[in-house]
């Protein structure tokens, strides 16, 4: 994105006074809620994934992520092993999200020490079983979907943009996401997924958020609830890092083999 | 007559503990096991020549991984003993280093010395160009248990793609089923035979470059040294028939693509091989003279091709094999969160009816794949190989679930249909089975 046409949007955002198309205010505030999560390097966080279903048994995994910024056009790398259950343990799935076209994903699976390539195609399947689609754990590029302001809106009592934002890909599960986003931190807290009948399929509430190294926000809890089969995943992150020098050389088809 | 491989290793596992417990006093040490239970049921289609062997058979399997890492995750040492007691059958009852490796990360390479474990390819039906460890016969009839590999790696991540160097200082014998085992072919082995006058300890070397580019995934390797395949054949001596296993020196080079589009993923892998002796699989077919008798061996060993090319054995030849094909996958069918593959898979040998016991001259693979992406991360693969000279085909169905966290469910069904003609499978047409292996992770 050219960064003058950036600079000139927000201007232009911060005026009412200037009519600016829906369409050119969605991918505005798409850009800024971007802007505000750079410059972060690397990261480090155990993630806990709890599926409940419909009767609300409830099963955990538990999983290692690492993460490593995309330096200029290129986009974020990250590095996922998994610690349980424990028959999965080992497990790792590497991923080259790029901006202008599909990501690159591997998996290794440690008892036949094979690494297969996933399908892109894939990424609208469950995510280990969860109600988070490969597509909704990725790294959210800026370039992956078209943006429309819609309005504004409260939610708990902090000002949102509510923002619809549809998918450039077409191995996307869905038509269109709508996604609550505070004025403040642009932050989204929530959003709502609506599948290939445009039927409103899942809801995602992020929560619990904490400020790390005084920019980055984080949510403690991700919440996604499928209205179709009433079954949930909750996502709680723990011991978050920021900047703690992770390397290239830790984000490779090698190092996938090696993970522990 | 038995090999001692197996006492052998056990020895090394024993050893390598103590050593390790005794190095190692950091408290990072991290500690897996996974114990199996397996029950097998056989079901004869008629009266064969296992008639007398037992219907149902229990057996135990016993992995622990012991790993430390140190230097910032740098270097680490992994130490994985494998040991197997089975209520039928000695051989099965056995014990193995699977790894015992040292792994260190540099900047611009990465080296492992030790026992380990790699795996070449992309196919489903054949692992072809697969050839650094060597399969644990008596494991698993898909050939996919193998044996730990002594190995020097070297590793270098570049950008025209990965380049992995390797010397094999030590050769491992394929293990097989004991005579009245269940699944063998009901013979003794006589002692392994090698081209090599340096027999398991010939120093192999092997490489293999592999790269990527957007959907396209490639490979290619070569192979120089002892053939993990042996060529065998049965053996007429003066204690009786016996399975002769020959294992020569080859040279491979093997080619691997996959190619992955939309819902496709389209796969091939190729290999050139030469140095393998070409023959049927003749069971006593030796001269009916019975000039063939046990001193024969030493023969054998002293020189790589003596008068036994009436069993057929001969000179090593080269040849091609091929395995070609595709995996569509149909996501969230039935608009459910199932997944559907659809695999279709051609394996093809030039030497046809000459190739060695267990390859595929011409065959194809027919399979589908259920995915439940449920929490038990359910799964389910049945297929058909169809041999479409021969006309005759082997069922299996694979499905894996999980009960709760710690304890894994298996089920594996095979039913074997071989036709009188091809020689190497019709020994199995008595050896339909049904499977379940229950995995504790402790």
């Amino acid at each position: 994105m050219n960064k003058i046409i950036t600079a000139a949007l927000l201007i232009f955002l911060g005026s009412s006074a200037f009519a600016l198309t829906p369409q050119e205010q969605g991918l505005a505030i798409a850009i800024e809620g971007d802007k505000r999560g750079e410059g972060y390097e690397d990261s480090k966080v155990n993630l806990k994934m709890v599926l409940i279903d419909k009767k609300g048994r409830e099963s955990a995994r538990d999983m290692r992520v690492k993460g490593l910024e995309g330096v200029g056009e290129e986009g974020d790398k990250s590095l996922m092993i998994f610690d349980t259950p424990r028959d999965q343990k080992g497990v790792a799935m590497l991923t080259f999200t790029h901006k202008a076209k599909s990501d690159d994903q591997w998996l290794f699976l440690p008892a036949l020490k094979r690494v297969k390539k996933i399908s892109s195609r894939n990424k609208s399947g469950p995510f280990v079983g969860s109600e988070f689609a490969f597509e909704d754990i990725s790294s959210q590029e800026v370039e992956k979907y078209t943006y429309k302001y819609l309005r504004d809106e409260t939610l708990d009592g902090m000002d949102c943009f509510v923002l619809e934002r549809i998918p450039t890909d077409k191995y996307s599960g869905y038509t269109k996401q709508i996604s609550w986003i505070d004025k403040a931190e642009y932050r989204a807290l929530k959003v709502e997924y609506y599948d290939r009948k445009k039927t409103l399929l899942k809801t995602l509430l992020n929560k619990d958020f904490k400020q790390y190294l005084d920019k980055y926000w984080r949510p403690a809890l991700s919440e996604m609830v499928n209205h179709q089969t009433g079954k949930s995943t909750r996502l709680i992150y723990e011991d978050y890092s920021f900047q703690v020098g992770l390397k290239g050389k830790e984000f490779t088809k090698n190092s996938l083999k090696r993970a522990k | 007559m038995k090999r001692v491989s197996n006492i052998n290793i056990n020895k090394v596992a024993f050893i390598s503990a103590a050593l390790l417990s005794a190095t190692i006093v950091q408290a990072d040490i991290a500690i897996d096991s996974q114990l199996d239970y397996e029950v097998t049921g056989y079901f004869a289609d008629s009266a064969g020549q296992n008639q007398e062997t037992q219907r149902v058979n229990n057996s135990l399997a016993l992995e622990v991984e012991v790993f430390n890492s140190w230097n910032d995750g740098d270097e680490s040492l992994t130490f994985k003993p494998f040991y197997r007691i089975d209520e039928m059958d000695d051989e099965r009852s056995h014990g193995d280093v699977r790894e015992l490796i040292w792994n260190k990360v540099a900047d611009d390479y990465e080296l492992k010395i030790g026992v380990g474990k790699v795996f070449w390819g992309v196919t489903e039906s054949a692992h072809l160009v697969d050839v650094v460890n060597q399969t644990d016969g008596v494991e698993s009839l898909d050939g996919e248990e193998k044996l730990g590999q002594p190995m020097v790696q070297v590793l270098l991540e570049r950008e025209w793609g990965n380049l992995d160097l390797f010397v094999l200082p030590y050769f491992r014998e394929r293990t097989f089923a004991g005579k009245d085992a269940r699944l063998s072919a009901g013979l003794d082995y006589a002692d392994a035979v090698y081209e090599s006058s340096a027999e398991e300890k010939h120093v192999d070397v092997a490489a293999r470059w592999s790269h990527y580019w957007e959907d396209l995934e490639y490979g290619v390797s070569l192979f120089h040294g002892t053939s993990r395949d042996p060529f065998q054949t049965g053996l007429l001596t003066a204690d009786g028939p016996e399975m002769f296993t020959y294992y020569a020196q080859i040279t491979q080079l093997g080619i691997e693509l996959q190619y992955l589009n939309e819902g496709w993923a389209w796969k091939f892998e190729g290999i050139h091989r030469d140095g393998m002796p070409e023959g049927t699989v003749t069971i006593l077919a030796a001269d009916p003279s019975g000039s063939l008798n046990t001193d024969c061996l030493t023969c054998v060993a002293s020189n790589p091709y003596p008068g036994l090319d009436h069993t057929g054995v001969g000179e090593g030849k080269s040849y091609f094999a091929t395995a070609a094909g595709f995996e569509y996958t149909q996501v969230g069918i039935f608009e459910s969160r199932m997944d559907l593959g659809w695999v279709a898979e051609h394996i093809y040998d030039s030497r046809q009816e000459n190739a060695s016991v267990g390859a595929f001259e011409h065959d194809v693979l027919l399979a589908n794949r259920w995915v439940a992406n449920d929490e038990a991360d359910s799964e389910l693969l049945v297929g058909v190989i169809y041999d479409y000279e021969y006309e005759d085909y082997s069922l299996s169905i694979e499905g894996n679930t999980r009960l709760f966290d710690g304890l894994s469910f298996e089920i594996e069904a095979r039913v074997f249909s071989p036709s009188r003609d091809n020689v190497t499978q019709y020994s199995l047409r008595d050896e339909d089975l049904v499977k379940m292996t229950f995995s504790y992770y402790l």
